[in-house]
């Protein structure tokens, strides 16, 4: 009987993000990508930062990312981008989300995102992202679909031309536990 | 024959200059001392909260400010001094706090989420309540104080630099105009054409595009530096070409004087002046070229 319990606790699915687990974010590459007439540019940051605390079924994760660490390969560009995202004003961009523990085993979930950038924040619902697993660490990529106007940006311009409206975040984190 | 007098037109290009310059130069130096916060209160389902009491209470000095949420659950307290603050909110058992560092300038936003009064949510920010103990904040993830806190003085800075460089790029466009018409009307201006009204019209375009050009460098030269910025990209190149037309477009004047000076005594152009228009298309070359390096991605 104890051998019957034991083998059916084997079998019970592992949890995507387990309960009371604390997870770090180990690596992370996130990418604005801006369009204009004249051409497409695009802005990388290495250095965001974040946590996961789950608890009682829910997780709660919170990243972190400096403004004036990405880099686009112009530092005319970035400058101008901090400006006119108010960065030395609002340095960091933070996104949390919540994240019920019953996403175990799914290979794409769904977050609702509540980011902080530029002095405002924005909601974003259901935004799909693919999860895989690598050992311990949780590899999860996707892109959340961003707007100037969500975080009331002015769109910046160049030789009088604005850029376009959509500035997608490419987004590559990989979790680990604490 | 004797030569017809110099016709300088410098008066009008003047005049030109100056208007294009007051038509796009406009400072701001209305100078902001007080801060605006704003922000919307939702309920604990997530909902617009109206008619909810907001109290933002100044750390260092205990001044405490009062406004309501409107029908859309947002509020806005205006004329704040900078400094700590914390704000709170509540309604029928409901609270919430939050604390913020107000700086002058663009106003700032915090959203409150109303939880049952034991259970009040410690960050700044969040549309999903949850307890402090299962919540992750800023302070945990290890940024250091000079990532994470606002700098309105450097804000202000970056603020006139792309004011300035705005200027810089419409000048710049607007330069390209009579220094492309100058170098077409050079064809008939020299040589053997003895006539002096198209040199005249050459002379009148030279001199505008060169108080033009004087406007476009100003509005670059003295555009703020931002310290800790080292120059990469493109925007390298652009600064390189500037030390080809810069100096070009004070030796092509100088020695468009001189060739100007022996066309109208009668004298081939000869010696160093011929070196004007040589040096005159280098410069346009040089200016076009730094055009396309901010405009087109190499």
């Amino acid at each position: 009987m104890m051998k019957k319990l034991f083998i059916l606790f084997l079998l019970l699915p592992l949890p995507l993000f387990a309960a009371d687990q604390t997870w770090v974010l180990k690596q992370s590459t996130l990418t604005y990508h801006v369009s204009h007439p004249l051409h497409e540019s695009e802005g990388t940051s290495h250095s965001a930062r974040g946590k996961g605390i789950c608890h009682e079924g829910q997780c709660e994760f919170l990243i972190a990312v400096p403004v004036k660490t990405f880099d686009s390969g112009d530092s005319n560009r970035d400058l101008h981008m901090i400006q006119v995202t108010r960065g030395a004003e609002y340095p960091m961009v933070t996104v949390r989300t919540h994240l019920p523990e019953s996403d175990e085993t799914a290979a794409q979930i769904k977050a609702d995102l509540d980011i902080e950038f530029a002095g405002q924040t924005a909601h974003y619902k259901q935004v799909p992202f693919q999860v895989s697993t690598q050992g311990t660490e949780k590899h999860i990529t996707g892109t959340i679909p961003a707007t100037l106007t969500d975080f009331k940006i002015q769109p910046p311009s160049l030789l009088t031309i604005p850029v376009k409206n959509d500035v997608p975040i490419r987004v590559d984190l990989t979790w680990g536990p604490q | 024959m004797k030569a017809r007098s110099a016709k300088f037109r410098p008066d009008v290009s003047v005049l030109l200059s100056l208007l294009i310059l007051l038509t796009f130069t406009s400072f701001s130096t209305a100078q902001q001392t007080t801060a605006t916060l704003s922000g919307t209160v939702t309920d604990a389902a997530g909902k617009p909260a109206a008619e909810v009491k907001v109290t933002v209470k100044n750390a260092a000095t205990g001044h405490s400010s009062d406004t309501q949420t409107d029908a859309s659950g947002a509020y806005s307290i205006e004329n704040l001094p900078p400094g700590d603050y914390e704000i709170s909110a509540s309604l029928d058992g409901t609270a919430a706090t939050s604390k913020v560092t107000l700086t002058t300038g663009a106003p700032q936003s915090v959203n409150l989420s109303l939880a049952p009064a034991q259970n009040l949510p410690n960050a700044p920010s969040s549309s999903q309540p949850a307890p402090n103990q299962t919540s992750p904040s800023l302070s945990d993830l290890g940024f250091s104080a000079s990532e994470t806190q606002a700098n309105a003085r450097e804000q202000a800075l970056l603020d006139k630099r792309t004011h300035m460089l705005k200027i810089h790029q419409r000048m710049g466009l607007i330069t390209t105009i009579p220094m492309v018409a100058s170098v077409v009307t050079s064809l008939n201006a020299g040589g053997k054409n003895e006539g002096s009204a198209s040199r005249d019209l050459h002379v009148a375009l030279g001199a505008l595009t060169g108080d033009l050009y004087g406007i476009t460098a100003y509005y670059a030269i003295r555009a703020p530096r931002i310290k800790g910025t080292e120059t990469r990209g493109q925007i390298k190149a652009h600064k390189i070409l500037a030390w080809i037309h810069g100096p070009g477009m004070i030796a092509t004047p100088i020695l468009g004087a001189m060739a100007f000076s022996q066309k109208n005594n009668g004298e081939k152009v000869h010696g160093i002046a011929q070196a004007h228009g040589p040096v005159a298309i280098i410069t346009a070359g040089a200016f076009g070229a730094a055009l396309l390096t901010v405009s087109v991605k190499f």
